[in-house]
């Protein structure tokens, strides 16, 4: 049996192989272990290449998910898309580019480290924006594939990027439609609207790091112009009083009050509201619990277009016993919350 | 019939409800002779008009009425000369 340990340094067991007063066996197991250690030794080798390799690629791979990549677009005030690239966003001395990018890749974050989500599509989808579109356009939106923001007129609204939860609520659009595929009218619809809001304004909370209670649960705070705050008007909506004065688009706040045909941007009212009061029913972080069961419903099942409001509402019932079963608060906040609404 | 009444709805600002209105005018011999050959055709078959892109969310539309008929048509296939006939207005 050649020994085949390697303490014995090669160059020794070379030299005793040549010894004539050992063995002849002794002599050409010597000469076998060097063999069989050169080939161990080639082999450590290719494994610590193999490993090297492998640690490389990972990490590039933790980086992907932790990053997408982000870029945005200038439209030059014209409807023409995209537009033209902007080199560096990051640093660019277009406060509205830059604004897009920080807070784009902001959301990206917020999607990783909250809902371990890799980008829109959850596989590192490129998360693409262009600003300056159109004229004086007062608008954001996502159309399928990019997100869209406009500088508003200067009167009823401002800058659309100016809003953090306008961001988070575009790009939950996308988020949608790469999980639940929510159709844009009737039930769907105001959950699809609903959902944008939930998560836009959940982003905006956690990058305040602000609690349930010091939330300010408006959506579009942020981008009202001067001619809208002078009637009274300091929101676009408000999940936590939809039906507020104060609110430029006032929601029904029963489920019973939607009617068929409304604009998803009304019909979403009840599930704000049902979302707020689940939260501060709950109390602490909104993203910490019924967050999670709100991302579970939406992401957790496949497909679902045209999704009732019920059926939305019996799976975070659903989810927040499956999520926290030791934690029969989760479920009777998500319960109270539907409550409100009649749900 | 020149005239065509234009309401523009929808948005991530829900236009069309009760505080925002954006509206306009414009005359049908105002639009080029492709634009007003589209929008003859989506009146006489509403079945026409483009439906909006798969998975969009927060884009507007106009409804467009021309005598006592109406038809909505997604921004992304609405001619400029219609498109900015609109203006939005606080009630």
């Amino acid at each position: 049996m050649p020994c085949t340990c390697c303490i014995i340094p090669n160059d020794v067991l070379t030299r005793l192989s040549q010894d004539k007063k050992l063995s002849a066996p002794l002599r050409k197991q010597m000469v076998d272990t060097v063999q069989i250690s050169h080939e161990l030794r080639e082999l450590r080798t290719q494994a610590a290449k193999l490993t090297n390799v492998v640690a490389a690629r990972a990490s590039g791979l933790v980086t992907l998910a932790a990053a997408p990549a982000v870029t945005v677009y200038d439209c030059k005030h014209t409807q023409t898309l995209p537009g033209t690239p902007v080199a560096k966003p990051k640093t660019s001395s277009d406060a509205s580019v830059k604004r897009t990018f920080n807070q784009t890749t902001k959301v990206a974050k917020f999607y990783q480290q909250v809902f371990n989500r890799n980008s829109i599509d959850d596989h590192g989808m490129t998360m693409m924006s262009s600003a300056h579109y159109g004229e004086k356009y007062n608008n954001a939106m996502w159309n399928g594939s990019q997100m869209i923001y406009g500088d508003g007129d200067g009167s009823i609204f401002v800058d659309f990027t100016k809003g953090n939860d306008v961001i988070g609520h575009e790009l939950t659009h996308g988020v949608t439609q790469h999980s639940l595929q929510l159709a844009y009218s009737g039930d769907a619809g105001g959950l699809n609207e609903s959902i944008s809001d939930c998560f836009g304004s959940m982003f905006r909370q956690w990058e305040a790091k602000q609690d349930v209670k010091k939330a300010d649960w408006l959506i579009g705070k942020d981008i009202m112009g001067p001619g809208a705050k002078k009637k009274g008007f300091t929101c676009l909506r408000d999940m936590a009083d939809p039906a507020a004065k104060h609110c430029l688009a006032p929601q029904p706040t029963k489920y019973s009050q939607i009617t068929p045909g409304m604009d998803p941007h009304y019909s979403s009212g009840p599930p704000n509201l049902a979302f707020y009061t689940a939260c501060t029913t709950l109390g602490g972080y909104s993203w910490a619990k019924i967050g999670q069961v709100w991302y579970h419903s939406l992401t957790g099942f496949g497909p679902t277009p045209n999704m009732t409001m019920k059926a939305f509402a019996a799976r975070t019932r659903q989810g927040a016993h499956t999520l926290y079963p030791g934690d029969a608060a989760v479920l009777a906040a998500v319960d109270t919350g539907w409550k409100k609404v009649g749900l | 019939m020149d005239r065509l009444k234009i309401e523009r709805v929808g948005g991530f600002a829900g236009v069309g409800g009760p505080h925002l209105k954006s509206r306009g005018e414009v005359a049908v011999s105002d639009l080029s002779a492709a634009d007003q050959k589209m929008v003859d055709s989506l009146f006489a078959d509403p079945s026409k008009v483009p439906a909006a892109h798969p998975g969009q969310a927060d884009a507007f539309s106009y409804r467009i009425t021309r005598g006592a008929r109406t038809i909505e048509v997604p921004e992304h296939a609405v001619p400029p000369t219609i498109r900015s006939s609109v203006k939005d207005v606080l009630d």
